[in-house]
């Protein structure tokens, strides 16, 4: 029998139509997107994940989120791929499959609110069938944009719950958010509505709660239920969801399954079936899939996070799975990861404070926050004075209720300091950048902390409006054009969408595909992470239905900064040259303000100045078209002409010197007017 | 009465193209070559092809392939019974043909007094209408941008003109001015260019022929007095007033015009008693279909190629035999043209600054199959040094009519070659053969420029084969360097 029972191509109100009627559960693979970014920092890649691509086009998932979150920006930095390529790929490889997207509404897939035409632009032209559109302020207003254009393009809007468990976020408070979300999508019909459990901190007891509650209200809606499995008790929470009426689980192959990401599809699907709940899951598929993986994961080692092992006070320091492989690896360049369980003390105890959901970009501006006053204390009073600051914040928090006025002068004093250091991102989330904060603002103590004397002035430029109503349009042409001039030549489409979310990584991604080609896309990752260790090693790939084979012959020592490695492409032994971090750089010079005057072609200097006045020196008074240098190359000679009357600052090169085109050659100095 | 002399083995002044291809036909005669060769030239590609080679000198040209002295007492301590100049160099030094004469040798070339005589414009000009060829309007003997200026006055001409080198050739020299302001610059930049190339910085000014369209016609003397033409070429497409691009038969004339332009041409060389290969270059303006001639080239031309290709014949060859004091071996009637054959010019440059690019050429694979003969002065990991002209390698095509020709050009330059390691203007010879206007036969030698933009954007993508390299690059590196941060 066929597990399919959706498809790309169909309307999101079939889409929904079909799960209501499925009689147990579906799950959503996370297999190729979270899993990778929770446990592996986002490094697993298309080359490995496409294979189990066959395996999810019979296997009856509900979608596979493949696409999103911090999988985009950690593809062109750091895996050197573009996420059209990877939809591309996916597409053909496994087209019975929603393919789904993790997007944080106005943050879109970066760190900060992009303007209103940016999103729409955007939104508009990736091709996913699934927008999963999270807030971490719960802030359903920002997410108006994203649906209008999914619904409009006839894809499913998936909008998510931030969900996490505080005291001030009870289910009432949820149900709130859930009205916005209803209300924003005009009704249950269209939407499939996520639960999205970003740390993994729901309990038995409290996730069935919330979603009895939000099922009596609305019985028709389907719900998502998302959850990492930090905590070690991930797989009876997504039981009870189950039994509870959710629809949809988010799980993952067992061989991927670390510490941070999502349970076991194979485990899941047992302990549902065991309970009387079917799942819609071509199990022999799924086996498959989870067998493949072990054929690559250990190449992956690398990537792993450095912390191994369940956690369960996550529950208190709330750090999202998917943030944490990366602040281990902030922590790690940073030289401070012996201060990390410190860190997770402090926002244990500063998420009682500022309030709002430790999810992207919201995690990040805790983590810079936290680590910054770990980092600040460790370094001015070492291991005592960070044990004092968690010392302060434990007394403000625990002991006062975060009543200020009953702290001593002297603490108040040190709490007034605590975020004068924070990230500009910390000020701006406090300002309502981003949003409305979901429970409130802080206390006016925070401000003052923050910003210091002119902190009455900032709490007046706060703002109440969406993130949506507070950044102005951007001139996407000029945009464009800056793309181009960058790159130097015409971009394409998907070019520029990368360099509208990411300018500067968008770039050196593109400069970097200019010359390495389609290297991330072919290579094993063996290959990609350590190259070649010994001669014959090889590896095969096929381009455009051709074979390609490359082989090893052997690697040279290094000499003056280069190092000589003979491969054979095709069979034909070719040498090729690489640079060292030790290679000299000859740095040029280059012309770059109008002042400046740079050689307009490659070749030789050879001569200063003109026949009628000889040659010229620093000081001289050149005028406007008057011939100040000229260039020969290849038997030509090039004269070059002062751009206007001005005198001779410097002059950059010497006589007969080989010059590169646009290579600075004089500093001039504009004579005033008179 | 000529006596006959065998040449059994011969220097070839020059290096590259020329000297490539000159070596190809002396092979087929069995003449044994002697190669000279500058310092950076130590390794290329002509002396490994030569019989024997001998270092003549210096990177600099006049220390080296302008070095006459010691070019001929090489010639003669290596018993050469000749010396080919090829083209560019000291091929129309008249100077250097007295001097190979002189010292007993033959000279593969025209008369000397031939080369002095059309190696000055002004008076090959004189000499020209004198013959009752159609010239130019111009004033011959500038001295200073003056007398620029009251000769437009008087004879009523406008911009634009063209400032030459008196002496000059291949477009150096040679200035364009639009305006009375660029005068003063482009005189000078004319006079110290021409005082460079040709050591003689005489000029001569002309009024410039707008979309006017290059074609020359190829003659063919011997001492007995014989002349013919081998028909003319088209050599519109230039950038920079030198022709990258050429083709035989023009596309511009009809049947009644070839046969005028041509005896026009033999007519000329009758006047001037010329013997061995030569051109005579004409400007035709297309409005009027008038032509007017511009000069004589007294050597092989760079594109003699797309000649022998439409009638079957080697110039080379020929030259060797009329120095040698044979006949030629047919008459003008016996001279068929049967094909339409097309050359570019692959220079090591920039193909969209047309700025000069040097360096070790690390990948080199050639054209080939039907249709198609390429002359190279290169080969895969050699190096093009920047002090002598950029051409690396001649690619031509031929076909039963224009269009094959284009076609069989069109999968050299697309699938057949591939340089690495320098830049070449193949991509933009490309767009040009692909280009419309071209393929209609509508263009001028300011076709290059009028055309820009869409030229440079139809520049290729990228092929499977320059991916692989890419990839093979990155293993290179990660093998060499090891994990980097980045990933």
């Amino acid at each position: 029998m066929s597990y399919i029972f959706v498809t790309p191509g169909m309307t999101p109100k079939e889409i929904v139509r079909k799960v209501r009627e499925l009689p147990g559960v579906a799950f959503v693979s996370l297999g190729m997107r979270d899993a990778g970014q929770s446990d592996y920092k986002n490094r697993l890649r298309i080359y490995d994940l496409k294979t189990l691509a066959p395996y999810y086009n019979e296997m009856g998932f509900f979608a596979a989120e493949c696409h999103g979150g911090a999988r985009w920006h950690v593809g062109i930095m750091n895996r050197r791929e573009s996420p059209f390529e990877e939809i591309a790929l996916l597409r053909e490889l496994m087209p019975n499959v929603l393919l789904q997207t993790l997007i944080r509404e106005t943050n879109m897939w970066g760190y900060r609110p992009y303007p209103k035409n940016v999103i729409e632009y955007v939104v508009e032209r990736v091709d996913i069938d699934v927008w999963r559109c999270f807030s971490f302020l719960n802030d359903v207003r920002n997410m108006r944009l994203v649906a209008e254009v999914v619904m409009k393009r006839g894809r499913l809007f998936e909008p998510a719950i931030s969900y996490t468990v505080a005291p001030w976020f009870d289910t009432k408070y949820y149900l709130k958010v859930v009205d916005e979300i209803v209300a924003l999508c005009g009704g249950v019909e269209e939407i499939i509505l996520c639960i999205k459990d970003m740390a993994g901190v729901g309990t038995v007891q409290s996730v069935s709660e919330l979603i009895d509650a939000i099922k009596q209200k609305y019985p028709d809606l389907i719900i998502n239920y998302h959850r990492h499995i930090t905590d070690g008790l991930a797989i009876p929470v997504l039981v009870a969801a189950a039994k509870a009426g959710a629809k949809l689980l988010d799980v993952q192959e067992d061989t991927l399954c670390r510490f941070y990401g999502h349970s076991p599809i194979l485990a899941v699907e047992a302990i549902l079936r065991e309970e009387g709940i079917p799942v819609n899951l071509n199990r022999k598929a799924a086996e498959l899939a989870v067998e493949k993986v072990r054929e690559w994961i250990r190449d992956y080692e690398w990537a792993e996070s450095p912390f191994k092992g369940f956690d369960h006070m996550v529950t208190k320091h709330k750090m999202p799975g998917g943030a944490f492989p990366s602040s281990f690896e902030q922590a790690e360049k940073g030289g401070f990861l012996h201060l990390m369980p410190a860190i997770l003390q402090v926002m244990s105890l500063y998420n009682q404070i500022v309030k709002y959901f430790d999810v992207t970009p919201g995690s990040q501006i805790t983590w810079v926050t936290c680590s910054g006053i770990v980092n600040k204390y460790y370094k001015e009073f070492g291991e005592a004075g960070v044990q004092k600051v968690i010392n302060l914040l434990k007394r403000f928090v625990e002991e006062k209720k975060q009543d200020f006025s009953a702290m001593e002068e002297e603490e108040k004093q040190e709490l007034l300091q605590l975020f004068r250091q924070a990230p500009g991102d910390f000020k701006n989330l406090i300002l309502g950048h981003y949003g409305k904060l979901p429970v409130g603002w802080p206390e006016d103590w925070v401000y003052q902390s923050a910003f210091g004397e002119a902190w009455q002035e900032k709490i007046k430029e706060r703002v109440e409006t969406s993130a949506l109503e507070n950044i102005p349009d951007e001139d996407l042409e000029a945009q464009r054009k800056q793309l181009e001039n960058e790159i130097g030549r015409a971009a394409t489409e998907e070019e520029f969408i990368l360099y509208l979310m990411h300018p500067k990584d968008a770039i050196d991604f593109i400069k970097f595909r200019e010359k390495y080609g389609v290297a991330p896309l072919v290579l094993p990752t063996k290959v990609w992470r350590y190259g070649f260790a010994h001669p014959g090693d090889k590896v095969e790939f096929e381009l455009e239905g051709k074979p390609y084979s490359i082989e090893l012959v052997s690697v040279g020592n290094e000499s003056n900064g280069v190092i000589h490695v003979v491969l054979k492409v095709n069979n034909k032994t070719r040498v090729f040259e690489v640079l060292t971090p030790r290679a000299k750089k000859t740095e040029v010079r280059r012309a770059t303000k109008p002042t400046e005057i740079g050689a307009p072609i490659s070749g030789t200097l050879w001569r200063i100045g003109n026949p009628k006045r000889g040659t010229l020196k620093p000081g001289d008074i050149v005028h406007k078209g008057e011939e100040i240098a000229n260039l020969e190359s290849m038997k030509m000679e090039n004269p070059i002409v002062a751009p206007f009357d001005a005198q001779i600052v410097e002059i950059c090169v010497k006589l007969n010197q080989m010059v590169e085109e646009g290579q600075l050659l004089f500093v001039l100095k504009p004579l005033e007017e008179n | 009465m000529p006596v006959v002399r065998d040449i059994r083995k011969v220097l070839i002044a020059n290096r590259g193209v020329p000297a490539v291809r000159i070596m190809h036909t002396c092979r087929d005669k069995k003449i044994k070559t002697v190669a000279i060769y500058s310092t950076p030239d130590r390794l290329a590609y002509h002396v490994f092809l030569a019989d024997e080679a001998v270092h003549i000198g210096e990177a600099p040209p006049h220390d080296s392939y302008l070095n006459m002295e010691k070019i001929i007492h090489c010639a003669l301590e290596k018993k050469c019974q000749a010396i080919h100049p090829g083209w560019g160099f000291l091929a129309e030094n008249a100077t250097f043909a007295e001097m190979v004469e002189e010292a007993g040798l033959i000279w593969v070339g025209p008369p000397p007094q031939v080369i002095r005589l059309m190696g000055d414009k002004i008076k090959a000009k004189k000499l020209a209408q004198k013959a009752n060829v159609p010239t130019i309007p111009g004033l011959t003997n500038v001295q200073s941008p003056e007398d620029i200026r009251k000769w437009m006055t008087e004879e009523e001409i406008i911009f634009p003109i063209l400032i030459k080198a008196a002496s000059g050739g291949g477009g150096k020299g040679m200035v364009r001015v639009d305006s009375f302001e660029e005068l003063n610059i482009a005189f000078e930049k004319a006079k110290s260019e021409a005082k460079k190339a040709f050591g003689d910085d005489t000029l001569l000014v002309e009024k410039y022929i707008e979309k006017g369209r290059h074609i020359e016609v190829q003659i063919l003397g011997d001492k007995f007095g014989n002349v013919v033409h081998l028909y003319e070429r088209e050599c519109t497409i230039q950038r920079r007033n030198q022709k990258i691009l050429e083709e035989a038969p023009s596309p511009s004339i009809d049947e009644n015009l070839r046969q005028e332009i041509c005896y026009t041409a033999v007519r000329l060389a009758r006047e001037l008693g010329y013997y061995s290969a030569g051109t005579v270059e004409f400007l035709l303006d297309p409005r009027t279909k008038r032509f007017y001639f511009l000069e004589v080239n007294t050597r092989l031309q760079v594109e003699h190629g797309v000649t022998e290709l439409i009638t079957g014949l080697d110039i080379v060859s020929l030259m060797f035999d009329i120095a040698q004091g044979k006949k030629l071996p047919f008459k003008q009637e016996d001279i068929y043209p049967n094909r339409h054959s097309i050359e570019v010019r692959i220079n090591a440059e920039d193909p969209r600054s047309f700025n000069p690019s040097f360096g070790t050429i690390t990948r080199l694979e050639i054209p080939q199959g039907p249709g198609i003969r390429v002359a190279s002065g290169v080969y895969e990991g050699a190096d093009v040094p920047p002090y002598y002209d950029s051409l690396i390698m001649l690619i031509m095509s031929a076909g039963a009519d224009r269009a094959e020709a284009l076609r069989v050009m069109d999968r050299a330059l697309s699938r057949g070659l591939k340089v690495e390691g320098i830049k070449t203007i193949a991509p933009l010879l490309l767009s040009i053969i692909r280009h419309p206007e071209f393929i209609a036969g509508n263009f001028s030698t300011r076709f290059i420029e009028e055309h820009y933009q869409e030229l440079i954007s139809a520049f290729r993508e990228k092929t499977p084969e320059d991916e692989v390299l890419k990839v093979a690059q990155y293993i290179a590196e990660i093998s060499a360097l090891g994990p980097q941060s980045w990933m």
